[in-house]
């Protein structure tokens, strides 16, 4: 079935569109998001069980941006009556006033950015789904989840707890313009299961996500994932620390997906370009990794959480190349950004949720397939770890420095897995060594949208990332 | 017409519902966004939003189940009506052992605040960034500045019905320094409830004195085992894990295994641990004196001396351990160090003062970070280097480590100036490898 657009924003538009109108007598460029995107989380756990009509990603809300003498301006509000746009135009006006008033006084100068354009543009996208968050039948998931983790803790050794989550959200967004409509409605899916283990003292949390453009079918197949927790719960109690030193690794597709994302997802975001806080605008044109180094970034390069219609600016969803067999072509760009840089928008403009500004952000971050097997590069490495699971990451575009936790490392001797594991491992180095120093890719690949990614410390946006498995060198401790 | 938030209540009333909770939050922002000092964009938000929580109880009352969600203040009440009574049904699946909510139970130390004035402390962070005391070596790159105004009205079934007005704050900011060519950034983010401006110039001093340092900065050189100080808010990390801990919920479901009255420093020769809750600290940016399920918030030991005394957390888990009086802890303090600052960088010690991001896991007590800038302190000499990382377990750093008796605010956390931690990992870089 066909996700359908929000009756509640169809019933606001004519009403926007009176505001767009009033506001364009006084300003030279004016948008409008609105959002109305509902959704659930289902907790599930021995100790507490919780239900909530709500996600990260559930909203409703409107956004005003407007352009005068070169200075864009926003005012986002909720409440929206589309009988009275006139009191909503004089609120916004007597309110950005009101802080020009101050900016003045403070004698603050505009960075003068010309005006948007506004070309003839109809999108109207209902995505595939078999389910709908809203009709999820609760009872059947909250018993289904419940009857996995007491499976879980039945048969799990050394467990107190399994836990489950497992949320969905319905997507509907409406852009307009005094040229635009633009409207998409689609539902993404995500799921966790996760064993609390406990053994003489040491206490572990296991886990493993799916996720998907999906609707709560998602969860139907998430019983398939308690072996694979209980196993790495089990990996966990029994694990080492990593003797600190350079080895050869390789990289599960979750851990590819985290270096993607912190290596070369951030470090292209090309609002840093416009700040001189990214040291990629340099480099467009030059080698930043091996040959065997392809990377992609859009909402149409995969099919996962992020993989929406039009961005949050109303540009249509792209696909970027952004390294090419080593070499880094170009970064993604919101629309400001790329007016200020003289360079097209590529459909990564992005809000937290509509009360948020825009910044370009990631969407979907792969690597491309190669056309080794696993079994290949494990035979490849003499003294090294296989890296899985991710626990975090942080970006470093200025300096090109990465920092990722990694979940585990088993370690391999002489071409074989040996069976002992290390974990945590703080992953850490320069972003091109460790991309130049990939000498093997495998030729599958998946990726993941579980969780959220923060710009800087804020801002937390759904994106997925993966790509295959690699074979790379890098500093572990 | 009736107002939607006594419409909502109606609702509630009226839906079946054995108990429930409503939170109204209404959110005045301001918010400026600027490149160098140039303003890239000014935004100002008004949103208002319905929190609510349905109760149902089962079995004679053996059973609580409850189901939440956040309804548009707009709604009509029809939707109103709608959302709660599929609330209604949704508690019914998530059965948890039965607890009560909290009763109405007057806050201690609820003097008027004076009502928050966006304008006011939004003008405060303009004029603390202009005096920032930039140079043409080291500078601010960009800033990005929220405030908010925030009224929270919450009522439950029990009766309870307070409202709190208070503002918070954020500041972002990006540090350049420069030198023969090459440039570094070191990133900040502040949260407070308005605009301290002497401290957000001090902070930003010493930040733009950290960028000059981190150009002059050689690879870490690999340790293995060595002392590691701590003198930012990555402390923070440090105390929260002790914090945290404590948290009934935590305790509940099996994340924390201490237990009240236990040595949680396992009898360690370090500095022992005082960790208290405090109702208020000044200009933090969790100054209410009701959490957010209207339980009254108060001063609190939560470890005394290196042993657990009190858990504290929401009502639920609270009642699971029989803790009839707790609350939400928003505000934190740490006491206990015996050292001045001065004595606690004594010998060789790594004192780092940037990391990308430094963390430590609540559930394991590993911690780990990469270092963006640390001072290598040996034999007198204090080195600024960078790269590689620190890791380690709070399990066992926590026995010996020590820190200073003044302690420094981030926020809602009043932690030691200065925390050592003894025998961390730290994993250096070869002087040939880029940093």
């Amino acid at each position: 079935m066909k996700a359908p657009f929000s009756t509640y924003l169809n019933a606001m538009a004519p009403g926007l569109k009176k505001l767009i109108g009033l506001l364009r007598e006084r300003y030279d460029y004016v948008s409008v998001l609105s959002t109305d995107s509902v959704g659930f989380q289902v907790s599930i756990s021995q100790r507490a069980k919780s239900v909530a009509r709500e996600t990260m990603t559930t909203e409703r809300g409107t956004v005003v941006r407007v352009c005068r003498d070169g200075l864009y301006s926003e005012a986002a509000f909720t409440g929206f009556d589309p009988e009275n746009p006139g009191v909503f135009f004089r609120e916004i006006t007597e309110e950005l006033d009101a802080q020009l008033e101050l900016l003045r006084e403070t004698g603050t100068q505009p960075y003068e950015t010309a005006v948007l354009p506004d070309g003839e543009r109809r999108i109207f996208a209902e995505m595939e789904t078999e389910r709908l968050p809203e009709n999820e039948d609760m009872a059947a998931l909250v018993t289904r989840l419940s009857e996995i983790s007491d499976e879980g803790v039945r048969t799990g050794e050394n467990l107190i707890d399994c836990m489950l989550r497992a949320s969905s959200t319905h997507i509907c967004k409406l852009f307009l313009t005094e040229r635009q409509d633009l409207r998409q409605s689609y539902v993404y899916s995500e799921g966790l299961v996760s064993a609390l283990a406990s053994l003489d003292g040491r206490t572990e949390m296991a886990y493993t996500t799916v996720s998907g453009r999906c609707g709560p079918e998602l969860f139907d197949s998430l019983r398939d994932k308690l072996p694979e927790v209980l196993r790495i719960a089990g990996d966990l109690l029994r694990s080492e620390r990593v003797e600190p030193g350079e080895y050869d690794v390789i990289t599960s597709p979750e851990v590819t997906g985290l270096i993607a994302h912190e290596a070369f997802g951030h470090g292209v975001e090309m609002d840093m370009f416009v700040k001189g806080r990214a040291l990629g605008a340099a480099y467009i044109g030059k080698r930043v990794g091996s040959d065997l180094v392809t990377m992609h970034e859009g909402a149409l390069c995969a099919v996962d959480v992020a993989s929406y219609a039009f961005d949050d600016e109303g540009t249509p969803a792209g696909d970027v190349t952004e390294i090419e067999n080593g070499i880094l072509r170009t970064g993604i760009c919101d629309a400001l950004s790329a007016l200020r840089l003289g360079t097209v928008p590529t459909g990564n403009g992005k809000r937290e949720n509509f009360a948020h500004k825009v910044y370009t952000r990631m969407t979907n971050t792969v690597f491309d397939s190669g056309t080794n097997t696993l079994e290949e590069m494990i035979a490849s490495i003499p003294k090294g770890y296989l890296l899985q699971g991710m626990q975090s990451g942080m970006e470093d575009p200025k300096h090109w420095g990465i920092q990722c936790i990694i979940d585990r490392g088993y370690e391999i001797l002489d071409g074989k897995l040996t069976g002992k594991v290390v974990s945590p491992l703080v992953m850490t180095g320069y972003v091109p060594d460790l991309l130049n120093s990939v000498s093997m890719v495998s030729g599958d690949r998946e990726t993941f949208g579980s969780g959220g990614c923060g710009k800087g410390h804020k801002e937390w946006v759904k994106v997925s990332d993966g790509g295959p498995y690699l074979k790379a060198k890098v500093r572990l401790g | 017409m009736m107002e939607s938030w006594n419409r909502l209540i109606e609702v509630l009333r009226t839906s079946g519902a054995d108990a429930w909770e409503a939170a109204d939050v209404m959110e005045k922002g301001w918010e400026f966004y600027f490149i160098r000092h140039r303003l890239d964009q000014n935004r100002s938000r008004r949103v208002r939003n319905f929190n609510v929580r349905i109760y149902r109880r089962f079995e004679d009352g053996k059973y609580l189940g409850s189901a939440g969600a956040k309804i548009p203040a707009d709604a009509p009440e029809e939707e109103m009506r709608r959302i709660v009574a599929d609330l209604c049904r949704n508690a019914e699946y998530v059965r948890n052992p039965a607890y009560t909510l909290n009763p109405p139970v007057p806050a201690e130390n609820t003097e008027e605040e004076k009502k928050p004035d966006v304008r006011a402390i939004s003008a405060d962070f303009l004029r603390a960034l202009q005096a920032v005391p930039e140079t043409e070596t080291e500078d601010l790159n960009s800033f990005e500045i929220f405030v908010s105004e925030i009224r929270r009205h919450f009522m439950n079934s029990e009766g309870i019905d307070v409202t709190a007005d208070y503002p918070s704050s954020m500041l972002e900011a990006v540090v350049n320094a420069r030198k023969e060519g090459r440039e570094i950034e070191l990133y900040r983010l502040y949260h407070s409830g308005s605009c301290d401006e002497k401290q957000v110039i001090r902070d930003l001093s010493e930040t733009l004195r950290y960028g000059r340092d981190r150009l002059n900065t050689v690879p870490t050189p690999a340790l293995g085992k060595a002392d590691v100080v701590f003198s930012t808010d990555a402390a923070r990390e440090i105390y929260d894990w002790f914090i945290s801990r404590m948290s009934a919920e935590l305790v509940v479901r099996g994340v924390s295994d201490w237990k009240i009255g236990q040595d949680i420093q396992d009898g360690g020769e370090g500095d022992r641990v005082t960790a208290r809750a405090l109702r208020k600290l000044p200009n933090s940016s969790r100054n209410a004196a009701y959490d957010s399920e209207g339980a009254p918030v108060r001063d609190l030991t939560l470890i005394a001396d290196g042993r657990a005394e009190h858990y504290f957390g929401s009502r639920q888990f609270s009642q699971y351990l029989r803790l009839e009086d707790s609350f939400i802890a928003g505000n934190f303090e740490i006491t206990g160090g015996s050292a001045t600052a001065e004595e606690l960088r004594e010998g060789p010690c790594l004192e780092v003062v940037e990391f990308s991001d430094f963390q430590v896991d609540s559930i394991t007590g590993d911690l780990a970070g990469e270092i963006r800038l640390a001072y290598w302190n040996d034999g007198g000499k204090r080195i600024p280097v960078s790269g590689g990382s620190v890791s380690g377990s709070m399990r066992e750093l926590a026995k010996t480590m020590r820190f200073s008796s003044a302690g420094r605010q981030f926020d809602n956390y009043r932690i030691p100036e200065v925390t050592r931690l003894k025998n961390v990992t730290v994993t250096g870089i070869r002087e040939t490898e880029s940093t």
